[in-house]
């Protein structure tokens, strides 16, 4: 059995990477829905502003999917830098 | 001493069958009894309608049950059947196929719970709804189940598969990988779809004149809710069928690993997020049902954008199986 | 089951390169086509104040995707995007529901497609933004809140194609795995159908109305 340090490294590199992206999936995926959740409950609420509430249900998920996107680039990193 | 490839099988095919029905029970325990606790409540408060609510109250409890059934089968045809013990692999299989089947029917069973303990709630606050509630209640925990049936077809496909020649370095992984993938990345889709079923039920019984367009946007919030099970299904399909070369070395075995703990864990939140918008879109309509039009169009976008880190997490995963 | 995944290939070497073409989805994006061109010029042939039945189908998706179109942008914006809307909508339909019909696959199933379509509502959002914003408007929007935050705020504009795209891909090849899959496993003439009606019309149309809705999002973003 020769298993050398790079592969080892590698190896340890790809579970990272599937690790950070699939924990760091799962926040950024709760959070998003309760963002919709209130935008919905909220047009519910009041109709006539149903524009401005989906532009900001946008805004406000872009900005909870960043730690995703963190997480993504991480994931991406580990696969094809390291 | 030397214990053969026999006795390993074995091992594994038994300690398979106890992860199986072991996790496949918790979701089950946990929705009979919500059932049964909303029915007692429901019968209290309204005891007239207690013949309805009880009948419900076992109909609702079978259905969360059929879960673990699923689990209790897969778990007889572990410790039952014989496999072949012609390779260390069949050790891999029969550990990704208790895995599967065992995370694979917590989150349906715990799903279709919550709409069977809406259901007795709203049968007690309008009892000329319980016909059409009931219905209701059948369709959507029976969409719940099917998360549970994703991970049985692929605890089946696992056992039933034909492993001869394939190597045992880096298939070992992708077994288990298919196994680990299925099973996580279905108990958000469960959860979540039970969510929207039990808001539903809720909306229908205190606005009964909502009660068709509730159906149709519960029904079209599970579907979508489901997607994130389904794109666990594509990954360990594709780690199944997938055959990769000989190797001593770790790294492709640990990306195949890997690929399945990715999409596994990756799905289940945004299932989660998927439901828990789906729910309150389906409240929203039943308080509102004018603007109906505009919440189902502001709910799917809404869920949408809510998926696209499982959609990141599915890239991660393919790029893992056939990049690296 | 060895069929999985396989996509058939037609490699054409080009002075030193190797020019790939999924042939597949090639020949069935033509067919969806074909069909779409069929259905418009049946739907418009002959038009009049009393519709005929295709008419009445055609004036009802295309009305209402203006009409949501107009909602998301405003009424002079959905004048000038509402066509690409309403065509991607409905080349996206016919290309989801392709697959119902034996011996013919979704083109959707072949990553290519989906991507080449996101690449498409990427370009024309951010050359939207561009052309009502202004260069420098736009680009000051990629320093927000600091100018440390420029290379992840061009990762997500990215990743935005990244999952558009996949979302659809999965949704189709998922369902078209698990019906073959299905199919293999169980010999009933039930199963396969009805998870063809899910999978095919039901899931094919909400992707492809997501998938639209989407794009119509992204440019509005850019535009506002």
């Amino acid at each position: 059995m020769a298993i050398e340090g790079a592969d080892i490294v590698k190896a340890a590199a790809c579970l990272g990477a599937s690790i950070s992206m699939g924990l760091g999936a799962l926040g950024p995926g709760i959070g998003e829905g309760m963002v919709a959740a209130k935008a919905c409950e909220a047009i519910g609420k009041n109709p006539s502003e149903a524009g401005l509430l989906t532009r900001t249900m946008l805004v406000g998920q872009a900005v909870t999917e960043s730690t995703g996107i963190y997480s993504l680039v991480v994931a991406l990193l580990l696969l094809f830098v390291v | 001493m030397a214990i053969d490839i026999q006795t390993w099988v074995n091992v594994s095919a038994f300690s398979g069958a106890g992860i199986a029905m072991g996790l496949g029970a918790i979701g089950a325990a946990v929705a009979e009894g919500n059932t049964a606790a909303s029915a007692n409540y429901a019968v209290s408060r309204n005891p007239s309608a207690s013949g309805e609510i009880f009948k419900s109250m076992l109909v609702g409890q079978a259905i969360a049950e059929s879960a673990a059934i699923f689990a209790l089968v897969v778990a007889m045809v572990l410790m039952f059947s014989p496999f072949p013990s012609d390779s260390l692999l069949w050790v891999f299989v029969m550990l990704a196929a208790g895995i599967s089947m065992g995370f694979g029917a917590i989150g349906a069973a715990i799903g279709s719970g919550f709409p069977a303990a809406a259901a007795c709630e709203g049968m007690a606050r309008q009892p000329e709804m319980s016909g059409p509630l009931a219905t209701n209640m059948l369709i959507g925990s029976a969409v719940c189940q099917t998360p549970a049936i994703f991970a049985l077809v692929t605890s089946f496909i696992l056992m039933f598969k034909d492993y001869t020649g394939l190597p045992l370095a880096p298939t070992w992984a992708a077994i288990l990988g298919a196994g680990i993938s299925t099973g996580l990345s279905t108990i958000g889709s469960g959860v979540g779809g039970g969510l929207i079923a039990r808001e539903s039920c809720l909306g229908m019984a205190r606005q009964p004149l909502t009660a068709t367009t509730l159906t149709n946007t519960m029904l079209l919030g599970q579907a979508v809710t489901q997607t994130p099970a389904i794109y666990g299904l594509l990954i360990s399909f594709m780690l199944i069928f997938s055959s990769s070369p000989e190797t001593a070395a770790l790294t492709p075995a640990m990306a195949l690993l890997g690929a399945g703990i990715c999409m596994g864990l990756g799905a289940s939140g945004p299932a989660l997020g998927i439901g828990i918008t789906g729910q309150s879109a389906v409240k929203a309509i039943s308080r509102n049902l004018t603007a109906a039009s505009d919440i189902t169009r502001v709910m799917l976008i809404g869920m949408a954008v809510s998926e696209s880190t499982g959609i990141y997490a599915m890239v991660i995963s393919l790029c893992l199986i056939f990049v690296v | 089951m060895g069929e999985l995944g396989r996509i058939h290939q037609l490699i054409v070497p080009f002075f030193g390169y190797d020019l790939t073409f999924n042939v597949e989805a090639i020949v069935m994006t033509w067919i969806a086509i074909i069909f779409l061109l069929i259905f418009g010029m049946l739907a418009a042939r002959k038009k009049s104040v009393i519709p005929g039945p295709l008419q009445v189908v055609g004036e009802l998706i295309v009305g209402n995707l203006f009409q949501l179109t107009e909602d998301t942008l405003d009424k002079e914006l959905a004048k000038k995007y509402g066509p690409l809307i309403c065509a991607l909508f409905l080349f996206l339909v016919a290309c989801n529901w392709l697959g119902i019909i034996p011996f013919l696959e979704e083109p959707t199933k072949d990553i290519n497609t989906p991507l080449a379509l996101g690449l498409l509502g990427f370009f024309i959002a951010h050359y939207s933004g561009i052309r009502t914003k202004g260069l420098k408007t736009y680009l000051k929007h990629y320093l927000e809140p600091f100018f440390i935050m420029l290379p992840l705020n061009i990762v997500s504009e990215l990743a935005n194609v990244v999952s558009i795209s996949f979302r659809l891909f999965g949704n189709i090849m998922g369902g078209a795995i698990i019906i073959l899959v299905v199919s293999y496993l169980s010999y009933s003439l039930v199963l396969p159908p009805f998870l063809n009606a899910f999978f095919g019309l039901f899931v094919g149309t909400i992707q492809a109305f997501v998938f639209t809705m989407l794009t119509t999002v992204y440019i509005s973003l850019q535009v506002k």
